[in-house]
């Protein structure tokens, strides 16, 4: 990577840096000032902005992770596997901050820390598998093994959702739940202002995600330089 | 065509042959499978609780838990003396390996199984020859499922550095949608439930096992790759 290059994806970053920051200053202006107290559940349905764009965030990460894999599996190129690890690390981050403000969330409002709801023991699944992504890569050498692998668990992974998705929900239908989330669905019902806040919300999240990816990546690429570098010194000595 | 299933054939019948040799692995399953059923026995109350209703839970459990040695073996027998690598270097397509290992896992857990249920039987007093036809069915395909993706990911940590720790946490939670699936469904079979009366779940299983078998065609030729 020569200097110029370096120069202007950092200007780039900085403009994305301000941009993420302005727009979640703005969300949460929005979610602490301007969007009213919802009338049954009180100030805790507030966690909502956080936890629904959270996990928005990590699902469209996973879908990353997945897309990437299959690049990679096509075109070998370093690039996407970089790609597909800095996007798992993001979504399985934004995936626990979900299962640990929905707890958050349900304790006041449902009286239980968790139940065995469809949508939150998918989400649980999810976690265990990117962190078990995660922890393959932790296991194994840098090289082309470590990616080709991760890869194969990438598309594994992601095309276990809807499998996930109805066995838990049939499941849970065996043992019926005192409250679910709402069934007919987020954002009929829902007030104007708090589409708005949402809204803002989930830009400001799909923001960090491009930002965190863009950190992420030029932290793995500069990583893959310092060794090679780090060899030549070795071989040239 | 031919020349592939003889080749998968081939690959099969040495799996066997080494098992018929060394008389380690099918024993050691069932043992293994007979003690998880025990220890679930002991922790909960059979008079409280009824049989039917944790027996189909407590038999995946102990077949998913025996399962697992099988299938850390399948492949770390190849790993010692780089047999792997003698595999690979015949001249077949690689999905051969993938299929021969397949089978042989799917055909030793399947022995092991025929030897569990009936002492399943016996110690839960659940009468399974009256629903023995759709019970089977189901059996098989909760076991594919588990076979499919299970020999996938094991051709895959063979080649870690701490490969039977990883495989169940790489497999498991994978494996959830089928042990839920042939949880419900063994359950339903032992209640009495006709097969056509659970098409959903012997859908989302049979889908299951056939995507995870296309998946595999589709990546073993990476994983088995120096």
């Amino acid at each position: 990577m020569n200097q110029e290059t370096t120069e202007e994806s950092n200007e780039e970053s900085y403009i994305l840096v301000w941009l993420t920051g302005i727009v979640f200053l703005v969300a949460m202006a929005a979610i602490f000032l301007y969007v009213p107290t919802e009338q049954t559940e009180g100030p805790v349905q507030r966690i909502m902005y956080i936890h629904i764009p959270s996990a928005w965030l990590s699902f469209f990460a996973f879908f990353i992770v997945f897309i990437c894999s299959i690049l990679f599996l096509w075109k070998k190129e370093r690039e996407w596997d970089i790609y597909a690890y800095a996007s798992a690390e993001i979504g399985v981050i934004f995936c626990s901050l979900v299962l640990i403000t929905g707890p958050i969330w349900a304790k006041p409002i449902w009286g239980t820390w968790w139940v065995w709801d469809a949508r939150l023991t998918s989400t649980l699944i999810l976690w265990l598998i990117y962190v078990a992504y995660l922890m393959l890569r932790a296991q194994t050498d840098a090289g082309s093994m470590r990616a080709r692998y991760a890869a194969v668990l990438g598309i594994v992974g992601f095309l276990n959702i809807p499998f996930i998705h109805f066995s838990v929900l049939w499941w849970r239908t065996f043992h019926p739940q005192p409250k679910v989330i709402s069934s007919e669905g987020f954002g009929k019902g829902m007030e104007t202002s708090m589409l708005i806040t949402l809204g803002i919300s989930l830009c400001a999240f799909t923001l960090l995600y491009f930002l965190l990816m863009g950190q992420r990546v030029r932290q793995e690429k500069l990583k893959d330089e310092i060794d090679s570098l780090k060899r030549e010194q070795l071989y040239s000595s | 065509m031919n020349l592939y299933l003889n080749q998968i054939a081939a690959i099969v019948w040495k799996d066997f042959v080494t098992e018929l040799k060394t008389r380690e692995l099918l024993s050691a399953m069932f043992i293994f499978a007979l003690l998880v059923i025990l220890i679930f026995i002991f922790s909960i109350n059979l008079s409280i609780v009824k049989a039917s209703e944790v027996g189909p839970g407590i038999l995946w459990v102990a077949f998913l838990f025996a399962g697992t040695i099988g299938l850390n073996r399948s492949f770390m027998l190849e790993k010692e003396n780089g047999c792997l690598m003698g595999l690979m270097l015949v001249p077949a397509d690689r999905t051969t390996i993938y299929f021969g290992k397949l089978i042989s896992n799917l055909i030793f857990l399947s022995i092991m199984e025929l030897f569990i249920l009936p002492l399943f039987m016996i110690f839960f007093n659940i009468d399974l020859l009256s629903h023995l036809g759709p019970l089977l069915v189901v059996v098989f395909l909760g076991t594919l499922g588990f076979c499919a993706l299970g020999t996938l990911l094991s051709s895959l940590s063979a080649n870690l550095k701490t490969r039977e720790i990883m495989l169940p946490i790489l497999l498991y939670p994978l494996l959830i949608p089928i042990i839920i699936g042939a949880v419900r469904m063994t359950g339903q079979v032992l209640d009495g439930t006709e097969l056509a009366d659970m098409m959903k779940w012997i859908g989302l299983t049979a889908s299951f096992d056939i995507i995870y078998i296309g998946v595999s065609i589709m990546t073993i030729d990476h994983i088995l790759e120096e």
